[in-house]
């Protein structure tokens, strides 16, 4: 895809059929009244498209409910973006996203237009930084209208359409309508939050200084003068009796107190059959962590090499449900197996946590990513993977 | 004859495409990610014979916001708002789960009050948030229902009933972020349990108008029964949760048999039902919002007096700092159990945080509910499952 905005020439349009009437003779006359007709006409039949990808669209949706109703200004929201005139871009968009986006405004016929909803289309947002959300829809296609708030409410939302009715006319009326980027709003939206460097982004300095960096701001928000929680010991947990059985029946230490058992790789696929014949029979959940060399559950411990922890969780069903909780330990380039032939959910669960933190699981069938693209390079949630990792070509 | 179709054997979803008959000439019909039907940025992949689909290749990530990254740059008291967006049609149970995670790391006991409000708060989050499950779910049923948007039509007139409820709370129609670590953040206002039960007189009258238009329609009926049929053992396998766990005749509700918040105070009918199929989803959701209705009636006025937070009195609230240790807590929001896992290690920054949502393990039934079924059924599907693309990516 392209990656330059594709701005068009100043919001100008031309009409077919105006350009046709326009070579009869005679018609030049009345093209006058034909330019106020054909304004009304578009002003008041702008036809949505909704981009809709997350909580903007739920507001986009109410109010195009019973209470907002905007079928009453002649907006109808269309599904395709053949028959629409305005794409309102409502939610955040991913970069694995923005490539439809654009091939969906491409499909759309002109005259087009675009209205930003949301602060997650404006600029990203609190995502802006992330390595997955691209820094606001106007770095793909060209933006309107602005509809600003998270989210905002569907009386905004009217608003803007309004203020697009207001700049069609305009349009049409020949006015110059400026729809170049604004350098003073763009200073303004750049981050101001404390989790990215600013200077990084300049290149001044380096990925380790600019880490340093974030980490100063980070302990100064979080100011250690005052602890309004005292600090707990952490409680050992409690087992069910069953579980705590089947764990002294195999051969497993108890638990430390910072966390779940250990169970060593051999262990671990018998450890969940037998849970299962218990009656663990629901999947919980998959966790996987990636621990860098220097760092343990009890915080900084230099014998400690670098290393993953995959911990399950299996539920029982019914009254008293209780839940099963173990930690297999994994050192780097080492695998575990699948339980997928135990627990079919644990299909995708796996696929995930190889996708964002790089742990492989053997005799897995399809172990393919599950967020990001085929070809995304890394694994995003391991300690040692910036957060705001380059992505041509929004950062 | 789709009535009677029954699942004997279960799809192997691993299967590649060229082991199916190579002779038949499969189309490819790609839906999604934008697609009004898909409700959010959702693609799958559906091999045809004719208009029966053989295999179904669904694909997430499409708005993987890396929120999970994200919160661990954050301190506790930040991570809040960031979850809010998560499941977007029901706010108030993200944070309540987020917050009973950290609660239980720092060993904090919340007041009663605040444990009630919180059990008002998400029965009145249910109701929304199932109210909007069926205008969309009749949406998708398309112009078997008055022209598809009558149902939704009705159902978001009450819905914003609700979220006039929540703004007086909060301020803000939805990403509230008036759960904080220890309580609530805002008390209720002054009159607002009358205005409850007013639209709860309201709703609840016309749950009866709803039902007569789906599930007494007999073309309701005929495009939802038997149709993505799953069995129960499978259901468990996956992790199913909620309503589409119910709905396979599975008694499991996480309010009634591991209670948080108030429900061990407060007996909850759990809704059971046997199908398995979309009609099955269906009843249960409804049975579901008599139950809500019900539940806030019966608590709106008995909700105990006394503090709305269990912590000390905060200056600095990005100074929470929780002792290293890793925890698990999943509660029953209306899409399912929505767990958190929490590794603290004793800095002021979570140092992992999984989001287990209801919604993804939802999503990865398809695979097997799709094949057999055509492609209308497909959408009537995709609308019970009722997925929610936020929680799901994250």
């Amino acid at each position: 895809m392209s990656s330059k905005p594709n701005l068009d020439t100043g919001g100008s349009f031309t009409h077919p059929l105006y350009q046709t009437l326009e070579r009869l003779p005679g018609v030049s006359l009345g093209l006058a009244s034909l330019d106020d007709l054909l304004a009304w006409g578009l002003t008041n039949s702008l036809w949505v498209f909704p981009m809709a990808t997350s909580c903007c669209g739920i507001e986009l949706m109410a109010a195009a409910a019973s209470r907002i109703d905007l079928d009453r200004m002649g907006t109808i929201v269309r599904a395709t973006p053949r028959q629409a005139d305005v794409m309102v871009v409502a939610g955040t968009i991913t970069v694995k996203m923005a490539p439809r986006v654009l091939k969906l405004w491409e499909q759309m016929p002109e005259p087009k237009w675009c209205i930003a909803m949301g602060s997650c289309a404006i600029s990203g947002d609190f995502y802006r930084n992330l390595y997955s959300v691209i820094p606001g829809i106007d770095t793909v296609i060209p933006v309107d209208v602005y509809v600003p708030g998270c989210p905002p409410n569907p009386e905004a939302l009217m608003h803007g359409l309004l203020r697009l009715q207001e700049k069609v006319q305009a349009i049409r009326r020949g006015e110059k309508v400026v729809r170049d980027p604004n350098p003073e709003l763009i200073a303004i939206t750049k981050p101001s939050v404390p989790r990215v460097c600013e200077r990084d982004r300049d290149g001044d300095l380096s990925r380790e200084q600019a880490d340093q960096a974030l980490r100063v701001t980070a302990d100064q928000m979080c100011s250690p003068i005052d602890v309004p929680y005292a600090a707990t010991t952490p409680q050992k947990p409690v087992f069910a009796p069953d579980f705590a059985g089947l764990l002294t029946e195999l051969g497993i230490a108890d638990a430390p107190a910072e966390g779940p058992p250990c169970v060593p790789v051999a262990r671990h696929y018998e450890l969940t059959r037998r849970l299962k014949d218990l009656g663990y029979r629901q999947l919980v959940s998959i966790v996987a962590s990636h621990w860098p060399a220097g760092l343990g559950r009890k915080g900084k411990d230099e014998a400690e090499p670098e290393h993953f922890e995959v911990t399950y969780l299996l539920r029982t069903v019914g009254k008293g449900s209780r839940v099963a909780t173990w930690t297999v330990r994994l050192v780097v380039d080492e695998t575990i197996p699948t339980i997928v032939p135990l627990f079919a959910g644990a299909d995708w669960q796996e696929r995930e946590q190889y996708d964002l933190v790089g742990v492989r699981f053997e005799g897995h069938p399809d172990l393919r990513r599950l967020m990001m693209a085929e070809n995304w390079v890394g694994h995003p949630l391991r300690r040692d993977y910036p957060i705001d990792t380059p992505c041509a070509p929004w950062r | 004859m789709l009535q009677t179709l029954q699942v004997e054997r279960r799809v192997d979803p691993h299967l590649s495409i060229d082991r199916y008959d190579p002779e038949a000439e499969l189309l490819l019909l790609h839906m999604g990610p934008q697609h009004p039907a898909t409700h959010g940025v959702f693609r799958m992949d559906l091999y045809l014979d004719g208009e029966i689909v053989v295999k179904a290749v669904p694909y997430v990530g499409y708005l993987h916001r890396s929120v999970e990254k994200l919160c661990e740059k954050l301190t506790y008291s930040q991570v809040t708002p960031i979850v809010d967006k998560n499941d977007y049609v029901s706010p108030m149970t993200n944070e309540q789960a987020i917050n009973m995670a950290f609660e239980k790391l720092l060993g904090i006991e919340v007041p009663r009050r605040a444990r009630w409000m919180r059990l008002v708060f998400a029965e009145l989050q249910r109701i929304a948030s199932h109210l909007l499950w069926l205008g969309t779910f009749a949406m998708d049923l398309g112009g078997a229902l008055g022209g598809g948007s009558t149902v939704f039509i009705h159902s978001f007139r009450e819905r914003e009933m609700i979220m006039d409820l929540f703004e007086e709370i909060s301020g803000a129609r939805f990403h509230y972020n008036t759960h904080t670590i220890g309580g609530n953040r805002h008390d209720i206002p002054a009159g607002w349990a009358g205005r409850v039960k007013h639209a709860l007189d309201v709703i609840g009258a016309r749950i009866g108008e709803y039902e007569a238009m789906s599930l007494h329609n007999r073309i309701f009926v005929q495009r939802t029964r038997g149709v993505g049929v799953i069995d129960s053992s499978l259901a468990l396998e996956l992790g199913l949760t909620g309503p589409m766990l119910r709905a396979c005749g599975v008694d499991h509700d996480l309010r009634r048999d591991a209670p948080f918040h108030a429900y061990d105070e407060v007996p909850v009918n759990v809704a059971v039902a046997h199908g398995g199929d979309c009609l099955a989803r269906a009843e249960v959701r409804f049975a579901e919002l008599r139950e809500s209705v019900r539940l806030v009636r019966a608590t709106i006025d008995s909700i105990p007096e006394g503090s709305i937070n269990g912590g000390k009195p905060i200056k600095l609230p990005n100074s929470i700092k929780i002792p290293a240790g890793q925890t698990y807590v999943g509660i029953e929001t209306p899409r399912g159990e929505l767990g958190t896992y929490v590794i603290a290690d004793g800095s002021a920054n979570p140092y992992r945080l999984k989001i287990r949502p209801p919604s993804l393990h939802a999503l990865s039934a398809l695979p097997y509910m799709l094949p057999g079924g055509t492609v209308s059924d497909a959408l009537a599907i995709l609308g019970s499952v009722d997925p929610i693309m936020g929680e799901a990516d994250r």
